[in-house]
């Protein structure tokens, strides 16, 4: 169909299953490090008082 | 109970040790089956979600206590983030199988719609400063809007012509409007696919509560150290 990475992909599928399953790992990631951070700013927050 | 689960599910895998992980050939998916592990389980958590933001948005307006309207908002978030990961999925997804990132298929459509009620609910928060007020409003909002969610999710992209399963499509043979012909519009999944993906979605979900558990003490606790 299509050359390059996608040719690829498009012939190897199972790596269009790991790369879905990494987007989604990284959506859970972000979500996790900016709570976090929120938690870190309470941290902070707490030790000044 | 649970005897009946394990000796179910670990008798078979016994007498036959590679029979859980052999799925069906799938025309047209292959390996690509196996994203619905991945995909479905973030499209259900933005509806677990989104009906959660929903129940603590009625407990806030019947109680008046702001925690409640924290844990709504955490709900909200997840359920935002779930939907785009859905979408995200979904369009690469559509990429590889349907030919192009997104081509407005009704589940595309309605999901994008979704998107947009519940971002304007994100902005609505942001614009309010008065929390009681702020809370009021999110809360009728999300009630109101978690009532398009059914549409949105179930009805619109059943009775629609579409590609993504569930939809429906022209038989080619009869030309009329029929249901299940296409193997990858009408999807059956086997004994063991169905195991993992049922897995999968649990084991989702428990994620999702603890990260919306974590998220909503963050918030809370935040709203009270901001009071004192």
């Amino acid at each position: 169909m299509e050359g390059g990475f996608l040719g690829f992909l498009e012939k190897n599928s199972i790596y269009i299953v790991l790369f879905i399953v990494l987007v989604i790992w990284s959506g859970i990631f972000l979500f996790l490090l900016n709570t976090d951070k929120r938690l870190k700013a309470i941290e902070k927050e707490l030790k000044e008082k | 109970m649970c005897f009946v689960i394990v000796t179910g599910i670990s008798f078979p895998i016994v007498l036959h040790p590679t029979s859980w992980r052999e799925f069906p050939i799938i025309p047209g998916l292959e390996e690509k089956a196996k994203i619905i592990f991945f995909h479905v389980p973030t499209a259900w958590l933005s509806v677990v979600a989104f009906l959660m933001a929903m129940v603590y948005g009625i407990k806030y307006l019947r109680n008046k206590n702001l925690d409640d309207d924290a844990r709504s908002s955490a709900a909200l978030q997840l359920g935002m983030m779930f939907s785009i990961l859905a979408t995200i999925t979904g369009s690469i997804w559509a990429k590889f199988n349907w030919g192009t990132f997104w081509n407005w298929d009704p589940r595309e459509t309605s999901i994008f719609i979704l998107l947009l009620i519940y971002g304007s609910l994100f902005a609505l928060r942001s614009a309010i400063d008065n929390e009681d007020k702020r809370a009021r409003l999110s809360a009728v909002y999300s009630i109101i809007a978690f009532l398009t969610v059914p549409f949105f999710i179930f009805i619109m992209p059943r009775i629609m012509l579409g590609l993504h399963p569930g939809s429906l499509e022209i038989d080619p043979t009869t030309n009329k409007v029929v249901q299940g012909t296409n193997p990858v519009v009408d999807f059956k999944m086997n004994g063991s696919m169905r195991l993992v993906f049922f897995v999968s979605l649990f084991a989702f979900t428990i994620l999702y509560y603890w990260m919306w558990s974590v998220r909503s003490k963050a918030i809370i606790i935040k709203e009270n150290l901001s009071k004192k």
